[in-house]
């Protein structure tokens, strides 16, 4: 019996953010835009949808008057991640 | 990049692994930490060089430009925190070890100045008592080889944690030079110590210079 991809993360935007930042320990914004070459505003809304989920910590402030916002990886996000991960191998297998 | 795309399982592995490239290949170093520390230690060894060779004094220590040269550094910390856009575990681990290497150097300070002083009435004594068959001991010579050491570690770790060729190089000439430094007299151990500095510290950070100011735009070609 195959577990089912956890929804959240089987996105390609979403799966960006958190393959991005389960290899650092925290990023602004801006980086993740750039190295997802995502909208503001989609990438606003999907970070947010990770947020909700618990996967996400977000910290908004300001820095020289301008808002920055922060990301980094929850432990729930982190073994959602892992598990994501361990269920596309287990498909994978099968599929060989 | 688009959000509600279905991906199929092959997509979605390749796409972790992209992502995590991309965030493991985005190093960048402003370049002016090495280029500051690699100035200010080839030019205080040359400059103790020339007082050795030239047999003239300074009206103060030289080395003293070291302990000038951390005001700067700790402006430079800031700006560079502040201007960081990711925080990578691998800067977390940099920063100890620096961090550590600034401590450990002034360790050893501590201890040179205390063995200095607890060595040389010791061999004054024995000197004077022993007469003609005295014997030289010049602690100075093998302290360099100490410092050679110490200098050394974090230029070697940081190379290689980055996977920057330069530094890393750098740090294993420097190695080298300490190994050399043990077999020979003052004037070529500060010889060594400056191009160690030059090697490791100056030169790679005026190639991180050069790619940062590339990267931001500021510089062609």
């Amino acid at each position: 019996m195959f577990k089912e991809l956890d929804p959240i993360l089987h996105s390609q935007l979403r799966l960006a953010v958190m393959s991005l930042l389960i290899a650092v320990k925290e990023a602004d914004f801006t980086f993740i835009r750039e190295k997802t070459n995502s909208t503001a505003g989609n990438l606003s809304v999907q970070i947010q949808k990770l947020k909700d989920a618990g996967y996400l910590e977000v910290t908004k402030q300001f820095k020289d008057n301008y808002p920055l916002t922060t990301c980094r990886i929850t432990r729930q996000g982190i073994t959602a991640f892992e598990d994501y991960v361990k269920a596309l191998q287990d498909y994978l297998k099968v599929g060989q | 990049m688009e959000e509600e795309k279905q991906l199929t399982e092959q997509e979605s592995l390749k796409l972790i692994q992209q992502m995590i490239n991309k965030a493991k290949g985005s190093y960048h170093d402003t370049g002016i930490g090495p280029i500051l520390w690699g100035s200010v230690i080839t030019f205080c060894a040359l400059v103790t060089f020339a007082q050795v060779q030239f047999n003239f004094d300074l009206p103060f220590d030289i080395w003293m430009l070291t302990l000038i040269a951390i005001i700067p550094q700790i402006f430079i910390s800031i700006r560079e925190g502040r201007m960081r856009k990711v925080l990578k575990y691998e800067d977390i681990a940099l920063g100890y070890i620096w961090t550590c290497f600034g401590i450990s150097i002034f360790l050893l300070i501590h201890i040179n100045i205390n063995l200095i002083a607890h060595l040389d009435p010791i061999f004054k004594d024995y000197n004077t008592l022993k007469g003609p068959h005295q014997i030289t001991f010049d602690y100075a010579s093998y302290s360099t080889s100490l410092f050679l050491m110490l200098y050394g570690m974090p230029s070697i770790l940081t190379g290689g944690i980055t996977k920057f060729r330069p530094m890393l190089y750098g740090g294993i000439l420097c190695w080298i030079c300490c190994i050399i430094s043990v077999y020979t007299n003052l004037k070529t151990d500060l010889l060594l110590m400056a191009l160690s500095a030059l090697a490791m510290w100056l030169i790679p950070g005026i190639i991180l210079r050069r790619k940062y100011l590339k990267g931001s735009g500021c510089l062609k070609n």
